[in-house]
């Protein structure tokens, strides 16, 4: 049975061509939209590359100072301090590591000045992250301990400074500090990874940093499992409950929370500072229900036309009920018509959105974004597919389904 | 076989009802060839479709093989129309989108039954009408012969024990209407039960019964 739908539906489609043609671009479209979106929603949040081990990664980024009687109220990046006093010796950590955060900082080189970010970094940031290193090495404790002048730069800055050549062993004056490259890395835009280079944390040029509370780092907490998570955001609470600040007539209290990277961006947007809970799982809800509104539109859209199409063969749906067809066996063969054509939609729609992200990429909107169509990405269009067919199917195969076999056959379409 | 009481059927345009058929009463017995006619407008094609279930009369009892049709949900009415009844109409209404051997197997997608099967019993079916060499055309390549032959195919392929046929020539000149009806004439003689409308008293005479409408109501 389902070989029959197939081919009338095959048939129909080809016959309709200004229709199939429309269908296609409605669906197409739509799901180019949806695709980009949830492609680069994937490479956020996705555990791969760079943050492959963000299964089992938390990020402490910014941290929140509370005088509630004041009224007082301060959110920010975290000192040094705050990771070495209460985030590095939590016992359900495997590694802390802290990093800055990306800076502007001008590069000078043989007369030329570049505007490229920096980051500063600790050793344990490189066992973190499983950066590509393409040539030399990464900075290790040695270096961060020694307080050593040495640079990692990515792919493209080593290309846009120093072209053909070989990077490493180059002399750079970064800042006005000189350091040599040891190493290049693989382009990676990641929330924790992006940057043009970077430095070890000792090679600040004062050691003030590491006594404020207040600055411009984020912690990245590798533990064992994700399971280790609630005893880690347990033990930060019980952690900070004794927190000394440098103004305690200032400030009463303040608020740290562990988060994984989608809780992280998901406290971000929703401004979520002060409460444990991110509100990830309302971040989710609303993509999922914006997602969903926008493939609302387009498929009542399509279930006027698919009406209109499928009531011009109401002899045929007349004659199927005469030999036998019941109301559900119509629905089916309309439903399957139109995910096929969905699919075949679904198909076009993930190569113009694979063209499209290429497009994006080449063009450098958005620095070092990597982003591909995967396995997960397909089969997200595919089930965003079918549901955009069953939208856009099932109130025009219901009435269709429920046409009197007598008008039906008479061509009415009442 | 057939048997309907009392059957009303009322249709209902803008402001006006219209009685299509009033108090009938009639029995069709297994293996018996009848014929309907009538005048146009008078309710043939409207009986002929609520003895093939596809309208639901305004009052009455209809009993197919003794069985009381009540409050049958869809499904089974669909079930019943397909093991049952063959439909032929006057314009063919063949899926011009499929083939001629996928027109035929059409009934038989609505039973459990291996592809395998439903081909071979749509093949064989053609070969009774015989069409085997237009099995892989599509209806527009026919003659309008030929497609009513396929719809005759098409309403036996399931072996229904009643046939109901809707002025099966009504769209043919004589030499092809003569050979649908020889056709039909020969599923009769095999044990087929078949109801006609026809308008065409010729016809109507190969019958073993004829049955008159006129405005609703049964004539002797």
């Amino acid at each position: 049975m389902l070989k029959n739908y197939l081919l009338i539906a095959w048939r129909i489609a080809l016959q309709r061509k200004l229709f199939t043609v429309i269908n296609l671009l409605c669906i197409s479209l739509t799901l180019l939209v949806l695709l980009v979106l949830t492609a680069l929603l994937e490479n956020t949040f996705a555990p791969t590359g760079v943050e492959g081990k963000s299964p089992r990664m938390l990020q402490i980024v910014t941290m929140v100072s509370l005088n509630e009687e004041k009224g007082n109220f301060r959110h920010g990046p975290l000192g040094y301090k705050v990771i070495t006093d209460y985030i590095k010796p939590l016992p359900s950590a495997e590694l802390v590591a802290a990093v800055s955060m990306p800076e502007s900082t001008a590069v000078y080189q043989q007369g030329r000045i570049t505007d490229l970010l920096l980051r500063r970094a600790d050793a344990a940031y490189w066992q973190i992250l499983d950066f590509e290193v393409l040539a030399g090495r990464v900075p290790n404790a040695e270096d961060v301990a020694a307080g050593r002048f040495v640079l990692v730069l990515n792919q493209s800055t080593a290309t846009q400074l120093f072209g053909e050549q070989s990077a490493v062993g180059q002399q750079l004056n970064v800042g006005g500090q000189q350091f040599t490259v040891i190493g290049v890395v693989a382009d990676v835009l990641q929330l924790n990874s992006f940057a043009d280079m970077w430095a070890p944390i000792s090679t600040y040029p004062s050691s003030d940093y590491q006594h404020q509370l207040w600055g411009n780092f984020s912690a990245l907490i590798l533990t064992r499992s994700a399971a280790d998570f609630p005893a880690l955001r347990q033990e930060l609470a019980t952690a900070i409950e004794g927190f000394q600040f440098d103004d305690p007539v200032m400030w009463q209290e303040v608020k740290i929370w562990a988060d994984s990277k989608l809780e992280f961006f998901a406290r971000m947007l929703l401004q979520n500072q002060t409460e444990p809970e991110s509100g990830a799982a309302s971040l989710l809800l609303l993509i999922s229900l914006l997602m969903l509104l926008f493939m609302l539109l387009p498929a009542l859209n399509l279930v006027n036309l698919n009406t209109g199409r499928m009531l011009e063969r109401s002899t045929e749906i007349g004659v199927r009920k005469a030999f036998g067809a019941s109301r559900q066996q119509l629905i089916g063969q309309f439903l399957v018509e139109n995910l096929l054509l969905c699919s075949v939609g679904g198909l076009l729609g993930l190569a113009m959105a694979a063209a499209t992200l290429e497009l994006i990429e080449q063009s450098g909107v958005i620095p070092y974004l990597q982003v591909e169509i995967n396995l997960t990405v397909f089969a997200l269009g595919m089930l965003i597919s079918m549901v955009f067919g069953l939208l856009s199917g099932i109130i025009p195969a219901w009435r269709i389904a429920k046409l009197d076999p007598v008008h039906a056959l008479k061509g009415a379409r009442r | 076989m057939i048997k309907l009481s009392a059957i009303s059927k009322n249709y209902q345009t803008d402001k006006v009802q219209t009685r299509a058929l009033d108090n009938i009463n009639l029995q069709v017995q297994a293996g018996e060839f009848v014929s309907i006619m009538g005048p146009s407008g008078c309710g043939k094609s409207t009986l002929l479709n609520i003895i093939g279930l596809l309208d639901r009369p305004a009052s009455g009892q209809i009993e197919i093989n003794g069985q009381l049709l009540g409050k049958y949900s869809d499904s089974q009415v669909a079930k019943l129309r397909n093991q049952t009844f063959g439909f032929i109409f006057q314009s063919f209404h063949l899926i011009n989108e499929l083939r001629v051997i996928d027109n035929v197997e059409l009934p038989l997608l609505y039973r459990k039954m291996p592809a395998a099967e439903r081909r071979a019993k749509a093949k064989a079916a053609l070969e009774k009408v015989g069409l085997t060499a237009r099995m892989e055309h599509f209806p527009n390549q026919l003659s309008g012969g030929q497609q009513q032959r396929v719809a005759i195919a098409r309403a036996m392929v399931g072996e229904p024990q009643i046939l109901l046929a809707d002025e099966p020539t009504g769209n043919l000149d004589s030499q092809m209407g003569a050979e649908v009806m020889s056709q039909l004439l020969a599923l009769n003689q095999a044990g087929t039960t078949i109801v006609m409308v026809t308008h065409n008293e010729q016809e109507a005479k190969h019958s073993n019964r004829i049955v008159r409408v006129f405005d609703g109501q049964l004539v002797q």
